[in-house]
């Protein structure tokens, strides 16, 4: 991969690889306390090769911080550990990305407050490491020596490293000629170097004031780990076959503190835990055993069941076969931390995520470590990958749901970390954010209760920014709901509203979110900000569906179905709209093509969306008719060609939908004020989904789907 | 008018006293210019209610001596005078066609024209308002320091009679050179005194004026003249201050009469000291005042100084309708009604506003000004104005009875004299001999000189005046309005199909003007009638031809609804006695709800158009009320809440009127129950009577009861309920308002200014902690399962480890190489030492060996 990197790259990396990673880690740390995690932790090489491009994405992520991702350019240009897949690099010049800066830098205060005090108490108060048994075996011999080499060699660091052994070499050379021609120069030499050593360890001393916790500790721990012995293949598969066959076993010691080693591999550039591991494989061998064993390992030893609790934990606590696990089993959580946050693959962190889910009961025994868990899982959650967001999600809901201390942590932090990265949205990252709605919706139904609460609390606070935009009219307080996070509370709240309105008696809530849509769609009218109302208008669509209540959705889409004039000069660029990622159209797209067929296309849509959604009712004829009336005229007048068939198809369908209800209403005998007759009017075919008009919203939906307009 | 003023000027070199007002001649004042001698000839009681500060003046002034020293003040006040006309000679003259100004009001003063900083405009009216209030705090500080300064004349006031004048005229004499002083040093001095200090010297000095001025106006009036000289400042700032301060003095002495010009008559009279004095001040308050409304007419042309002046006119109008020249400052007000400038705008609107309600400060005379220089206005410019220059009218105010016939009045008016006289008649009739009639002539003159006294006094008309004025202005009024709506007709007509979007755009004054004729369609005149509803009808854009798309028209939707609201609301007040119509107008609602679209057009007029053309009107025809609840009701399937209730509240009260139109609650088999001329419903007809109403079913209300608004829900069911009823009977009502009512309770404003209403804990019967998955869709949750293949993932973790253990080898390695590098380069450093020490050896050496 590394092969991949630019010779600028390369350069840059070679400068500051030292102390990269280090303070890559500790600014990360500090960034994710005050803010959440950020999602997109390393941007693609390419963008190193060239200056000018290096300085665009800055620009675009000043609010994450300058520091923040410059670093994040360094460590993901020097460690090479892109991966083939990451999305192609974004284009700058993108007119939505101006308009999401802007929206972006906005500070808003719809975070729920958090409580970001730390218990520290269990992380410092042990090093980790496990005394052995020296009654286990450590095989010596070297039968897979040869193949040591290669693996490691695959990295680009190698040749460079070849080239500074050289240089060693003949600078060595060099230092003993002058040692030799001049023999006082030694004890010169010397004095020097005791200087300087001590003038290193003063500094380093300062230095560590700052770091985090983590390499606070490990540091001053490094120092006592007193096993040296280099771990070998066979070795490995010793233990892990001793282990597996009895988990009592003292190698499970051995294998833990071997672990530890792993896990920390590369943080610390002493020797001693370099040299343990001879290559790869036993690294290898080491992380795929632990994780993959020691969930069903301890809960052999402390004879629990899969469908474990934190009351039964906690029971065991004061039990005596606690005392001897504990260390073990807190060693091999930590460790597992660190090594959460210590890969970089998302691959390698989705497979760690789903190993270590299984015991997830095991982490309430220590709740700031099942915190500082917490605090990671966020962070991955809300990174952009789609199977490593899962499954730190998955982890996250196994978390909340089995820890109860920890689910107001994961509501809250959950909410604010949604918030964050909805900060910036545009085409690539608006399925991400959808997930994101979806995994918020399915933590916050863990417990309705609790989270009907937040939910009042964070739609009261909606409604008062909306209250108060609308007193001042102020554009201050306009840009408080013209921004993305707003709209995407909104939306985490309808999504919230829909899948739970049939179990619970939401409608106070309900009503709530209803005028705060309507109040935005009132606010902000005009051409301009018709993306942003068809986004409202979806939510509408969903709302109504999910309490089959009628809401008049063709008022908020007159604007879309007017005909407009186009203006004929732009037709040679053709801009791409997407309205997905956009909540306000620049005004020089105002008048293009692109933008009224996009308008038409997406009214079309949440129009036949309503339709659908009442085209078994006895009155659909009355709820298409001042709809239809304009989609004709719209027919009539449009210049633009490749409107005329979506429009066609959708006055075709509704028209022979209309016909097809007054047909059959015709013939019944009942009066609108009959209630039963006409909530049973037409069930059966409602039931059998077989109507026309059924299966051509499923094709309009199902086509909105492929194009990349979602519905929400 | 020039001339006179020129005239005066070579006058005031012979002439110093008495002084000649500025030329203010009104017929009504010369006529009563007698008695106006009179009321000088009486003693200083008759004059004090006028005049609250007479009692100390004559204290003070008991004997002045007109001689010496207030000619020196003249001198003084001449010399200036004759700079500034040799100044303007200068300065070409600007032309003012459309303001009927003085030519003299236009003089250009000496100005600030080559500072003029336009940018800044905005920043230093906010500076200037700062200024205005650090100057009122000033004078506040000042105010100590002045009641000393007053204190010390009057005491010697007591002891010598021209004392006083002295030490005035000494202050003034040091003060106004002072300013002179300024504005020519000013160069020179601009090193030695920065501009800051500059700024607060005549910052104090502009208040203790002021504030000397507010203090004792009779004693101090010349201090006007010092103050007018500050507003001349070359500093912005400065000159602002001095008209704000300026504005605050006038705002307070300007008395509550109107002063008149002497005649020769008069002049030549001897009068007492006393009178001479007031006639003084008189004049000299005449002549600052005119003096500073010339500057500010001027400065008006100065964007800097536009806001500021347009500021002092509009609240000198305000204050002061009654005093002279008020038709200068009513010309600019009304100029500015439709300035660019928001803020401007507000202000005369207010001004003239002001005028409109309080006409008891200027008899009515100043509102049929304002109306006649607005209508001037509009025709001038040819309707291409800002809204608000017509909105104004709105505050109008007409007495009842004023749009009644003549001969009605006439009729009512003799009936009450006769009775009057026939009181008066049983004294008269007795008396036979002449000596008593003319005595008794003597007695009736004597009372309507008393009425005329007393009316002048307390500010009313009598009623014939009153009512004169009222019927011009009403003129003027429905002069400027029919003239819009010929305009709109005549350009409307004559432009192609233009999609209209924005409202009012080609006709701005449209809208105000029809607002302004529905609220006065009582008072039109009758002959007019017929002329104005054809007009009407063209604006609505009805047109015989039916087949017509109705778009054709640039009025927008809702100026077109405006139209049939004023056609319907001038028809009714008319006593529906008109032989007019009106049927287009419903045909023309019946089609503008279709244009209706919510956030273009107002909803109120909507809601307006179905309260009054249909919520109101009396029993409709059967046809067509059908027509318009069915109209109704769709429309409310696709509106919002606000017009879905008001056209349910319409709905329902037409259903109430017509019970025949109930069938179309039922739904009998084979369609409606009623048959009519179309057999079935057709929903795009343009004809309410082609439509085919009857024979639908009202099945939108089924839908409605859904709907998320409450209200609207509980309407539908209500209008529901009514089919079970008799024809007769009405249900319960649950919404007593009218369709405006209604709409506004509803609309988006009103819902989000109510308080927020505490969102009730969720009480939950059943708690669940589900474990199954709600959101996500389990094909996304399948992927979770299929983790990461084995070979995959050695790989990737064995990258991983070769990639941490590069590093660290690397960084090992950089470490070793540095550390060897130094080492090397050490030995330069190691040699040096070793040669130093050699030397100091060696030196050492050469020192024990000396």
């Amino acid at each position: 991969m590394a092969k991949k990197l630019g010779k600028k790259a390369r350069k840059f990396a070679r400068k500051n690889l030292q102390s990269a990673a280090k303070r890559n880690r500790k600014i990360r740390n500090q960034f994710n306390h005050r803010r959440g995690p950020r999602r997109g932790e390393s941007l693609p090489p390419t963008l190193l090769t060239s200056a000018p491009l290096f300085a665009l994405p800055v620009r675009a992520r000043l609010q994450g911080g300058l520091i923040e991702s410059l670093l994040e350019l360094v460590s993901g240009g020097s460690a090479g550990r892109e991966d083939g897949d990451e999305d192609v690099p974004q284009r700058v010049h993108d007119s939505t990305m101006v308009t999401n800066d802007e929206d972006a830098t906005l500070i808003h205060g719809l975070e729920f407050p958090e409580d970001d005090a730390e218990l520290d108490a269990d992380l410092s108060d042990s090093d980790g490491y496990l005394s052995e048994d020296p009654g286990c075996p450590y095989y010596s011999d070297s039968e897979d020596e040869k193949a040591d080499k290669d693996c490691i060699m695959e990295d680009g660091l190698d040749r460079q490293n070849d080239d500074m052994n050289r240089d060693i070499k003949k600078q060595k050379k060099k230092l003993k000629k002058l040692l030799d021609k001049d023999p006082e120069f030694a004890n010169f030499l010397e004095k020097w170097q005791s200087e300087l050593e001590s003038y290193r360890s003063n500094k380093e001393d300062s230095d560590e004031d700052g770091m985090d916790s983590m390499d606070d500790d490990d540091d001053s721990n490094d120092g006592n780990s007193p096993n040296a012995k280099v771990l070998k293949s066979k070795t490995i598969s010793e233990w892990c076959l001793l282990v597996s066959k009895d988990p009592k076993s003292p190698a499970l010691r051995n294998l833990l503190n071997a672990f530890r080693d792993a896990c920390r591999y590369g943080v610390h550039s002493d020797g001693l835990s370099m040299q343990r591991f001879q290559n790869a494989r036993v690294f290898y061998q080491i992380i795929t055993f632990v994780l993959s064993e020691s969930d069903n390992v301890f809960r052999a030893l402390l004879e629990i069941q899969d469908d474990a609790n934190k009351g039964k934990i906690m029971n065991l606590r004061n039990s005596k076969k606690w005392q001897t696990v504990d260390p073990l089993l807190k060693s091999y959580l930590r460790n597992s931390l660190d090594l959460l946050s210590q890969l970089t693959d998302n691959k390698i962190l989705a497979f760690v995520l789903t190993r270590l889910r299984a015991s997830v009961v095991l982490f309430s025994a220590y709740p700031s470590t099942s915190s500082r868990l917490v605090k990671i899982l966020f962070r991955l959650w809300a990174s952009g990958d789609q199977s490593l967001s899962l499954s730190a999600f998955l982890m996250i809901r196994e978390v909340s749901s089995l820890l109860p201390d920890c689910l107001d942590l994961c509501l809250t932090k959950s909410y604010n970390t949604y918030l964050g990265s909805t900060k910036l949205v545009n085409d690539r990252n608006t399925k991400h954010i959808y997930f994101l709605i979806d995994c918020l919706v399915e933590l916050y139904s863990l417990d309705v209760q609790k989270s009907y609460e937040r939910a009042v609390t964070s739609v009261e606070q909606l409604n008062a920014i909306l209250r108060q935009a609308f007193k001042t009219k102020e554009k201050e307080d306009l840009r408080k709901i013209d921004n993305w996070q707003y709209i995407s509370c909104v939306n985490l709240w309808v999504r919230f509203l829909c899948c739970h309105y049939k179990d619970y008696n939401l409608h106070p809530l309900f009503s709530e979110v209803l005028q705060v849509i309507r109040g935005v769609a009132h606010l902000f009218r005009g051409t301009r900000y018709l993306p942003l109302r068809l986004r409202l208008v979806q939510m509408l669509n969903d709302l109504s569906t999910c309490s089959q209540m009628f809401y008049p959705i063709p008022s908020l889409l007159f604007d879309c179905l007017e005909f407009r004039e186009v203006s004929q000069k732009e037709q040679t660029q053709r801009t791409k709209i997407n309205f997905s990622s956009l909540l306000k159209v620049p005004k020089n797209l105002l008048k293009s093509r692109d933008f009224q067929e996009e308008c038409v296309l997406s009214a079309i849509q949440v129009l036949s969306a309503h339709f659908a959604q009442w085209s078994y009712h006895v009155s659909f004829p009355e709820v298409a008719t001042i709809p239809l009336f304009l989609l004709k005229r719209l027919h009539e007048q449009t210049t633009i060609e490749s409107l005329h068939r979506p429009i066609k198809r959708l006055i075709d369908q509704v028209t022979e939908n209309k016909d097809f209800i007054q047909r059959k209403r015709e013939v019944v005998s009942f009066s609108p004020n009959d209630k039963a007759s006409v909530d049973s009017f037409l069930q059966e075919e409602k039931f059998s989904r077989n109507a026309s008009f059924t299966r051509f919203y499923a094709s309009v939906a199902e086509n909105c789907q492929t194009k990349g307009r979602k519905t929400l | 008018m020039g001339k006179r003023s020129g005239s005066k000027r070579k006058d005031k070199n012979k002439v110093i006293l008495p002084p000649e007002l500025p030329p203010e001649i009104d017929d009504d004042e010369v006529d009563l210019s007698d008695e106006d001698i009179a009321f000088y000839a009486t003693d200083s009681s008759n004059v004090a209610p006028f005049r609250r500060f007479d009692k100390k003046s004559i204290d003070r002034y008991v004997g002045r001596v007109a001689g010496r020293d207030e000619g020196e003040v003249e001198r003084l006040y001449e010399e200036r005078q004759k700079r500034k006309a040799t100044e303007s000679s200068g300065k070409p003259r600007e032309d003012d066609d459309g303001l009927e100004v003085d030519p003299v009001d236009a003089l250009p003063t000496k100005t600030l024209q080559g500072e003029l900083v336009y940018n800044r405009a905005k920043k230093a009216r906010s500076e200037d308002n700062t200024g205005g209030v650090k100057s009122k705090a000033q004078e506040n500080g000042a105010d100590a320091k002045q009641s000393i300064k007053k204190d010390e004349p009057k005491g010697k006031s007591k002891n010598k009679k021209g004392d006083d004048n002295k030490v005035k005229n000494i202050q003034s004499q040091t003060e106004v050179p002072k300013g002179q002083l300024h504005s020519n040093v000013l160069e020179e001095v601009k090193e030695e005194l920065s501009a800051e200090e500059l700024f607060e010297k005549k910052k104090a000095q502009l208040a203790e004026l002021g504030m000397a001025m507010l203090e004792d106006p009779e004693s101090n009036i010349r201090s006007l003249n010092d103050m007018l000289s500050i507003s001349n400042d070359k500093d912005q700032k400065v000159a602002k201050l001095g008209l704000m301060s300026l504005l605050a003095v006038f705002k307070d002495i300007i008395p509550s009469y109107r002063i008149r010009q002497l005649t020769e008559k008069e002049l030549a009279v001897e009068v007492s000291k006393e009178v001479k004095k007031t006639r003084y001040y008189e004049y000299t308050l005449i002549r600052c005042y005119k003096a500073y409304l010339q500057k500010l007419v001027s400065l008006e042309k100065q964007p800097h100084f536009y806001t500021v002046a347009v500021r002092c006119m509009c609240a000198l109008l305000d204050t002061a309708p009654h005093f002279n020249f008020r038709e200068n400052l009513l010309a600019s007000v009304v100029k500015n009604l439709s300035s660019s400038d928001d803020v401007v705008r507000k202000m005369c609107c207010e001004a003239i506003r002001s005028l409109f309600i309080n006409e008891g400060k200027h008899r009515g005379e100043a509102t049929i000004e304002a109306v006649r220089l607005i209508a001037d206005h509009v025709k001038l410019n040819d309707c291409q104005l800002h809204p608000d220059s017509i909105d104004v009218f709105l505050s109008l105010r007409f007495d009842e009875d004023i749009g009644k016939d003549e001969t009605e009045e006439e009729k009512v008016k003799p009936k009450k004299n006769k009775r009057w006289q026939k009181n008066q008649e049983v004294p008269k009739q007795l008396p036979v001999n002449d000596k008593k009639k003319t005595r008794q002539e003597l007695i009736s003159k004597a009372r309507e000189e008393v009425d005329v006294d007393l009316r002048a006094v307390s500010f009313t008309l009598d009623p014939k005046e009153r009512k004169r004025i009222q019927k011009e202005t009403l003129s003027a009024l429905f002069e400027t309005y029919f003239r819009i709506l010929k305009h709109s007709v005549t350009t409307s007509n004559s432009r192609t199909k233009v999609n209209n979007v924005s409202p009012g755009g080609s006709h701005p004054l449209l809208t105000p003007c029809l607002e302004g004729l529905g609220k006065f369609s009582h008072l039109i005149d009758v002959d007019f009638m017929g002329e104005l509803i054809s007009c009407l009808k063209k604006l609505s854009g009805y047109s015989d031809r039916q087949d017509e798309i109705p778009n054709d028209n640039a009025l927008s939707v809702s100026e077109r609804l405006q139209c049939c609201i004023v056609a319907v609301k001038v028809w009714r007040s008319n006593l529906e006695a008109l032989n007019v119509d009106l049927q287009d107008f419903f045909v023309q609602l019946y089609n503008l709800i279709l244009e209706y679209r919510p956030d273009r057009d107002h909803g109120e007029v909507l809601a307006d158009a179905l309260k009054t053309l249909l919520w109101e009107g009396k029993q409709q025809d059967m046809l067509r009320a059908a027509a318009f609840i069915k109209r109704l009701a769709t429309l409310a399937l696709s509106f919002g809440s606000a017009e879905a209730i008001a056209a349910l509240v319409t709905l329902k009260h037409l259903l109430q009127k017509n019970s025949k139109c109930r069938n179309m609650l039922e739904n009998d088999s084979g369609g409606g129950s009623l048959s009519c001329l179309v057999a079935k419903y057709n929903p795009e007809a343009t004809d309410p009577y082609l439509s085919g109403a009857l024979a639908s079913v009202l099945w939108e209300l089924s839908l409605l009861e859904k709907h998320y608004d409450i209200s609207v829900s509980s309407m539908a069911s209500n209008i529901l309920s009514m089919a079970n009823l008799n024809p007769t009977q009405n249900p319960v009502p649950i919404l007593n308002v009218n369709p405006l009512e209604a709409y506004r309770d509803l609309s988006m404003e009103r819902e989000l200014l109510k308080p927020t209403s505490k969102a009730l804990p969720l009480n939950l019967k059943k708690r669940r902690r589900g474990k199954e998955f709600v959101a996500l869709s389990p094909d996304v949750l399948q992927k979770a399962d299929c983790s990461v293949d084995k070979d995959e993932l050695e790989e990737k973790l064995q990258s991983h480890f070769a990639v941490l253990r590069g590093i660290s080898e690397n960084e090992r390695l950089r470490a070793e190489l540095n550390h060897t590098l130094s080492s090397v380069n050490m030995y330069k450093d190691y040699k040096k030492q070793k040669k130093k020490n050699m030397k100091f050896k060696t030196g050492r050496k050469k020192v024990a060996r000396v």
